[in-house]
This record gives C-alpha cells, structure tokens and sequence, in this order.
C-alpha cells in the first residue's frame, strides 16, 4: 500500500478507457466514449486524492469522549 | 444514423444549397420540406417590406381564419367543452411514421373550405351567441323583477316604520325652524322608489341619498341569494333588492335619478299585495317560457361546439401549417421569366442526398416531368451551428446554449459538460444519502418519460423533466462522492478495516490520539468521524482536493483551445495564445498542484522534518525568489526561480507576438517582416526563453509602438483585444484557481448542515424510552426526512448546482469557448398549441 497503488490503480483505469474506446456502442460512439471515460477519469482522480491525502497523515484523530471496555 | 456525423463533438458541416422549384409545385416542395425539416432558409426579400411580399394576401386570409378558430376555443373555454388533441398529432416523433407512409400535403382545397368553413361557423356562433345574450337579459331583467316583488312583503311591513320616522324627522325640523308641529302636514304622503343595485354599491347609495336629501328618507334594502347576469360586465354580479320611501314627487324624481347613475334597475311595484302576487304570477310565467326558450339555445349551441370541439384542433393544425408554409415562399425569390421559385437555405452536408431523393419522389408522386433543381452554393457567409442531440444530451446541450451558440466547427462545450457538470454538482453534494434520493427522482422521471412527455407540463415541472438525465447523473455521482467522502446521512459507514488504532488502555476523559497502522483504502477513513479534530484534516483534505479538481478541469478546457487552433490551422494562435498560456498556468498552478501531490507522497513524521507549508511557499516564490524557508525537495530554490522567469516571459509573449504577426503579414505582406520581430517569434518557438528573449522582445516592442499609429486602425483593434486577453488570462489564471475554493466550501457547508440536522432532530429520539420513545421516534424521524428532501436535497442541490453552472460558464468554458455562432433553426411544422395561442394573442 503506497503511492504504487495509486500508479497501479491508474494503469488498470487506463487500459479500461481503451478498451472501452474500442468496444464503445456505434450508435452516439462520440457520446458514449466522452462520457464514460471522463466519468473513469475523474472517478479515479477523486479516489487517487482521497486516498494519497491519507497516505502519510500529519495529523492523527483525537477525543477524549472514549469510555474503556 | 447510419452515414450521418454524430456532430456531437464538433456541429455538423453545413452547405448552402439553391433551390430552383417550378412554381406549380413550390407549395407541395415546401410542404416536403418543411415534414423533412432539415433546410433554415435564407430570407431573400429582407429588403422587402412584409406587406409587399408575394404571398401577403394569402397570409392574411390565413390569419384571419386563425383568428376566427381562436374564436371559436375561446367560446369552447366559456362552455367548459374539452378540445379533442389528437396524441399522434402532439406528438408525430413517438409514433410510427412508417405506418402513416410519407405525408402528403394537404390540399389547397381543403384549406379553402376550412376558410369557407371558419367564415359559416363564426357567423353562425356570433348570431347564437347574441340570441343567448338577449335571452340572457331579458331572464336577468325578469329575475330582477321577480326578486324585487318577492321582498315587497318585507318592505311594505316596514311601512308604517318608513311612515312614522319620516314624520318624526319632518316635526324636528319643523321645530327647528320655529314652527308649530301639525298633524296635516307631517302626514303628508309618502312615495317610494323599488329596484335592484349591485351589492357593493349599496353603501354607496344609501350614503349619497341620505346626503342629498338631508335624511328625509327611509332605506331598506335585501340582499338576493343568486347572482344575477349583468349585461355591461357579462359576469354574474351579487345583487340586492332595496326600497326608498320618502316624501314629496319632486324627491322621487331625483332618488330615481340618483340610483340609475349607480346602475341600478328600478321596477315599480304596487303596495297592494293582491296586485303584487298578481305581477308575481305574470314574471313567473314568463320566466318559465324564458328558461325553456334559453335550454333549448344553448343545447344548439352546446351541440354545435362538441362538433367544433372534435375537429376544431384538426383545423387548426392545417391552417398554421399552410401559414408557415406560406411565410417561408416569402422569403424565396421569384422568377416571373421562368416561372420559377428561387430558394437559399443551409442544411447539414450529410443531409443533402437524402433531401434530393425526398425531392425527385415527390415530383414523381405529384407526375410533373420539370424537377426541382438542388445545387450547392459556395459561400463566405458563417453557417449556423448544428449539434445532433438526443434525449440524453439535450439537457446538456441547453446549459451550454443558454450560454452562448458554439462558433461554427468549434468544439463543442456541452459534450465534456455531461460528465464535468454533474461531477462538479457531486463534489460540493457528497452524501450517499442524499444523492439517493435525488437518483431515485429523476429515475421516476426517466422510467416515465413516455407518460410524461405526453403530459402538459407547468414551467417548474418542465424544467425538471427536460433536465431528468442531468438530475440522474448528478445524483449518481453524488453517491460515489459521497461513498468517498464517507457520508450517508452525515453518518460515516465502516466497510474496511479502519487505518487508525485507538489506544487499548486509558481511563474515562482521557484525550486519546489514534495511532496510524495503514491506509483506508476507498473513501475517508471512518476513524475520523466524530473526531474533536476531523473539521481541520477534513478542510485540508477538501481544500486540496478543489484545487486539484479545478486544476485539472481548467487544464482540461484549455486542451480544447489547443485542438480548435489545429483544427482552424490557426498556428499563431498556438505560438501567440496557446503555448505561453499553457506555460504561465501550468508554471504557477500546475506547479502548485504537483507540490501537493508530492507533499502527500512523501512520509514527512518517518523523515522526522517539518511539512512545509505549500500556501507560504506560493507566496514565497513570488515574494521572495530563490529563498526558502522549509525545503519540500532538493534544489527548490532553482526550480522556483526557473518557473517564475518563465511566467513572467510568457506575459509579454502572450501580449505581443499576435499582434505583431497580425502587423507584419496583414499590412506590409509577407515580404516585408521585420527582423526584430521575426528573430523574436523565431526565438519564442524554441521551447527555452531566457532572460535575453524577455529584453528582445521588449525591443521588438517598442519599434512596434514607434510605427503603430500610422498603420491604422485594424492593426490598434488587434493590439487592443490581446491587451484585454492578456491581462484577463493572466488575472484569471489566479481568481478561477480560487473560484474552485467554492467546491470545498460548498461541501463543507452540505456536511455541516447535515449533521446538524441529524443531531437538531432524530438524535434526541434516540435517547427517550418507552411510549414517548416510540411516538418521539415517530415525528422526529419524519421532520428530519422532511427536512432533508426539502433543504438539503432541494434547497442545497439548487444551489450547488448553480454553483456548478458558474464553474462551467466561467472558469472552464473561458479557457476555450468562443461562441459567437449562429443557432440553427430549421424549418420544419411543429404542433401549434391552441391555448398557447389564444393566451398570446389576450395578452397583446
């Protein structure tokens, strides 16, 4: 788990758009192709920020509502 | 759509053709055309004043027939009889056109007798109508009558009262006056007035007779429980019966006038009750013939408008067609020599075959051996823009049209838009929850669209419904949003393993910090919620993420400008706009961008150094080039001073290499370029400025200035324009950068205001027990449902979507849009709806 997943995940995402650029329905082909994979890119990019900003936290979560067990 | 451009990406190409159509067929051509609708004809008579062009008189007779069947629905309104619309001619695009085979034309005789027809009808209905309205009248008058002797026992009861307070106000001013009281002249007799006013004026008239006649009078009035017609407003008025005693004929004369200027109605009646119940018997009778003659009227009538009523919208249907059709041989020029129509008009280039073979078989069909003549004009004039939508890119293309019309050829902004709109909406709209719902209606909407299409839609609904596929999408992404930001509710799910481990051991009140054992792998970590410190790693998490996606996005568009310029073979607007555009944003923002990126990859608590703080660092460089404070990586210093010199090139790159291409090959021609200058955009090409290049270019400037005024204005216009887009790209490169702020804002709002609602309702529930318990749930639950569709799905989705508009029209559509088009508009019959019709035609 580290930045390679990011790498890795994007490299699945990528071969994914191709190969959805090759299948994509020939009827509104421009529609179709735009709209999904734009929606795969910006899904992806939205998990990759989720996800790195995680990565090497500065700030740990803290309270003291806790009750012990 | 075999063969056709999709004409999504880019509108579809145009070509101008000229029509030459023998005139015997030109009405049977336009009506081929105008079932095809894929022509927008040029208006070649635009000189030509309206009322001198060819077909004025047919129009006008069209108009008038219009008119008349406009008529015609309003008197259907005014009997509350239902216009028979038939769905296949509402709506001919769901139905099976193959059924119906090709249309034919309808013919000009039956436009005549729908003329002939219209012209019958109206007159028939006008002497209908009149006869209805004199009967009317005459029952109104009778009513009146009637109701005035129905309460003549009440007001002659009240005589003696009329008698003996007249007398008393008589002997009072007799004594007044000095007078002696006497019996003869206080019992003087007394008249009166009897008849109908409207309720309202009522007060009005008593006040000005009590005023006139100085209180010498008796008034009594009572109030009729039906409406009666009145003939000046044709409206049911509430009215009353009343009745005046008063002294003297002189007064009476003046009570009658005075009551006829209030629109009353005066009807005598006889103080004798024998010869009223006499007159009663006489108005009944009356009134009885009347009501059978009025039933029988209107059953005519009635009868006669359920026949219009079935056929009326029929009619109306071929009349507004042949109108149009007329409207657009107006605009075609005609060839008296040749006996020939003359017609421009533009159609999709793909189109133009299919519109000959429509053509040559209707002259085959009509048997007429002199075709219609297509031929393809070649022209400078701009084309309309065209884009092939659907039911599922319509929506998206309105919020781009509602903008500004593409250029013609240019690339499109509504295809990235049905993607980046609803994803920017998700954004700031984060909540699995609440994106639900907002799914789940606009589902209902898709899954009935045939239903509802057919349905009349008021204006809020409408909008609504032809936005189904936008609210879809939205509410789509807002689930992943808000799966990622890990929020249902304002409630956080725990699907994987959290990242964080709390302490094992500790006592009650103890402030305890987590411990960091992993990633969360999808979305936020859950081990944040409900953390005294999840607000502060939540806005630096958001912040940075709209400063990313915006980044990204702005980029993005401006690819677009890029792939217009190769488009347009428009190379210095590459060298001139594109490249030092790109390299002054991407130099600061994307620069911005990657440290972020970078910051976060690297573990700064293992390396045991300070984080530097990336907003002071951006501030730095400016600031203070070439020193910093905590180092993000090795040789940042070079790097940033590097990146900075780069952008400050690029400013007067951007604002002085068109204009002096634009000077050197508009004005002197090609042989005569400058050196300077071309050393100076030779130079610039090169992927490397420096220093050197900055001062070249200064001095290609100044020779530039020297001799600017003498070559005139167009030169000045150039010169002006990229002054304006120099300093507005670089000014926007920063405030748009910012604009994006409002995605972190917005969703930060959203959350905040949904967990406020989760704990000002259902969380106080939870804490009661028994009965109260239960009922607590019960309304507590249902006010935060409530709540929640109404503010935070309707309310707050309204708003982030306007946001959201902004973010496309603003920031991202003005990196590349230049949308000076013009709109194609067809000619083609569309369903003419009455109602809308006749309510224009009032309100003018």
């Amino acid at each position: 788990m580290s930045f390679y997943t990011v790498v890795g995940v994007l490299i699945v995402v990528a071969i994914s758009s191709y190969a959805f650029w090759i299948l994509a329905p020939k009827e509104n082909r421009t529609v179709w192709r735009s709209t999904v994979i734009l929606a795969l890119a910006m899904m992806y990019l939205m998990w990759a920020i989720t996800y790195l900003c995680q990565l090497h936290p500065l700030v740990e979560p803290r309270r003291s509502d806790m009750r012990p067990e | 759509m075999t063969g056709k451009d999709e004409a999504i990406f880019r509108s579809a190409e145009m070509s101008l053709l000229q029509f030459y159509i023998p005139q015997e067929i030109s009405r049977d051509a336009v009506y081929t055309l105008g079932e095809l609708g894929i022509v927008q004809f040029r208006d070649l008579n635009s000189k030509v004043r309206s009322f001198q062009r060819s077909f004025v008189n047919e129009i006008r007779r069209l108009d008038n027939v219009q008119r008349q069947h406009r008529y015609f629905y309003k008197l259907l309104n005014k009997h509350s009889i239902h216009l028979f619309e038939d769905p296949n001619v509402m709506f001919p695009e769901d139905t099976d056109v193959a059924s119906h085979g090709p249309h034919v034309p309808i013919s000009s005789s039956v436009i005549d007798d729908h003329v002939q027809n219209a012209a019958l009808l109206e007159d028939r209905l006008i002497q209908m109508e009149s006869a209805a309205d004199q009967i009317q009248l005459k029952r109104a008058d009778l009513e009146e009558h009637r109701a005035v002797l129905q309460s003549g026992d009440e007001f002659f009861s009240s005589e003696d009262a009329a008698q003996t307070s007249i007398a008393s106000l008589r002997r009072e001013s007799i004594i007044s006056e000095g007078g002696h009281p006497d019996e003869a002249a206080t019992r003087t007799h007394v008249n009166y007035v009897t008849g109908v006013i409207p309720r309202d004026k009522v007060n009005t008239l008593e006040q000005i007779l009590w005023r006139t006649l100085r209180g010498n009078l008796y008034f009594k009035h009572v109030e009729l429980r039906d409406a009666i017609y009145d003939a000046k407003t044709k409206e049911f008025v509430h009215k009353e019966a009343f009745i005046i005693f008063s002294p003297g004929d002189l007064i009476i004369q003046r009570i009658r006038k005075i009551a006829e200027s209030l629109d009353a109605h005066l009807y005598d009646i006889d103080n004798n009750e024998r010869v009223r119940s006499r007159q009663l018997q006489r108005v009944n009778q009356d009134l009885d013939d009347l009501y059978k003659v009025l039933e029988t009227t209107t059953k005519t009538l009635e009868s006669e408008l359920y026949a219009i009523g079935n056929e009326l919208n029929q009619w109306y249907q071929d009349v507004s067609r042949e109108k149009v059709t007329f409207e657009t041989l107006n605009k075609f020029n005609f060839d008296a020599n040749r006996k020939t129509l003359i017609a421009e008009g533009w159609v999709p280039s793909d189109e133009v075959d299919c519109l000959q073979g429509t053509l040559t078989e209707m002259t085959t069909r009509l048997g007429i051996d002199v075709p219609s003549i297509i031929q393809v004009l070649e022209t400078n004039r701009t084309p309309p823009t065209f884009h092939r939508v659907n039911k599922f890119t319509q929506g998206f293309q309105s919020i781009v049209d509602c903008y500004g019309i593409a250029q013609y050829r240019e690339i499109n902004a509504g295809l990235p838009t049905i993607v980046t709109f609803p994803f920017m909406f998700a954004i700031m709209f984060g909540d699995m929850g609440h994106g639900f719902i907002m799914f789940l209606a606009a589902l209902t909407l898709v899954l009935n669209e045939k239903t509802l299409g057919r349905m009349k839609r008021d204006e809020i609904f409408d909008m609504a419904f032809t936005g189904r596929y936008i609210v879809l999408l939205m509410g789509l992404f807002s689930m992943y949003t808000g799966f990622l930001y890990n929020d249902i509710f304002s409630k956080s799910m725990t699907l994987f393993k959290s990242g964080w481990e709390w302490p094992e051991h500790f006592k009650k009140g103890d402030t305890l910090f987590a411990k960091s054992v992993g990633t969360y792998p999808f979305g936020l970590d859950w081990a944040w919620h409900g953390t005294e410190n999840a607000l502060l790693f939540s806005n630096s998490y958001k912040m940075k993420l709209s400063i990313l996606m915006g980044f990204i996005h702005m980029s993005y568009s401006y690819m677009f400008s890029l792939a217009n310029h190769l488009h347009f073979h428009s190379m210095i607007d590459i060298i001139g706009n594109f490249i030092p555009g790109l390299i002054f944003m991407q130099g600061i923002f994307g620069y911005l961008s990657v440290c972020i990126v970078y910051k976060w990859c690297k573990d700064w608590v293992k390396d045991g150094k300070a984080a530097p703080g990336l907003l002071n660092m951006l501030i730095n460089m400016f600031l203070s080039p070439g020193t910093i404070d905590d180092e993000l990586y090795p040789h940042q210093a070079k790097v940033q001073v590097f990146l900075l010199i780069a952008a400050l090139i690029c400013i007067p790159w951007l604002l002085l290499v068109k204009p002096l291409h634009f000077k050197y090959t508009h004005k002197e021609g090609a042989i005569a370029l400058g050196d300077g200058a071309v050393a100076a955009i030779d130079d610039l090409e090169a992927a490397q400025p420096s220093a050197d290049e900055v001062a070249e270019v200064y001095v290609a400037g100044e020779d530039d200035d020297e001799e600017g005024g003498a070559h005139g204005e167009e030169f000045s216009d150039v010169m002006i324009h990229q002054v304006i887009h120099t300093i507005e790209f670089c000014l926007n490169c920063v405030s748009h950068t910012a604009s994006y702020l409002r995605l972190w804002a917005l969703s930060l709002a959203h959350a905040q205001l949904s967990t406020v609602l989760w704990t000002m309702t259902i969380q106080i529930a939870f804490g009661m027990q028994g009965v109260v318990g239960v009922l607590m749930t019960f309304f507590l639950f249902a006010m935060w449902f409530v709540l929640t569709c109404c503010v935070l799905v309707v309310m707050e989705g309204t708003s982030a979507m306007l946001h959201s508009l902004r973010l496309h029209w603003v920031e991202s559509m003005s990196k590349f849009f230049v949308g000076d088009g013009l709109p194609y508009e067809p000619f083609a019959f569309a369903y003419a709806d009455m109602a809308e019709a006749t309510e224009s035609t009032t309100e003018q």
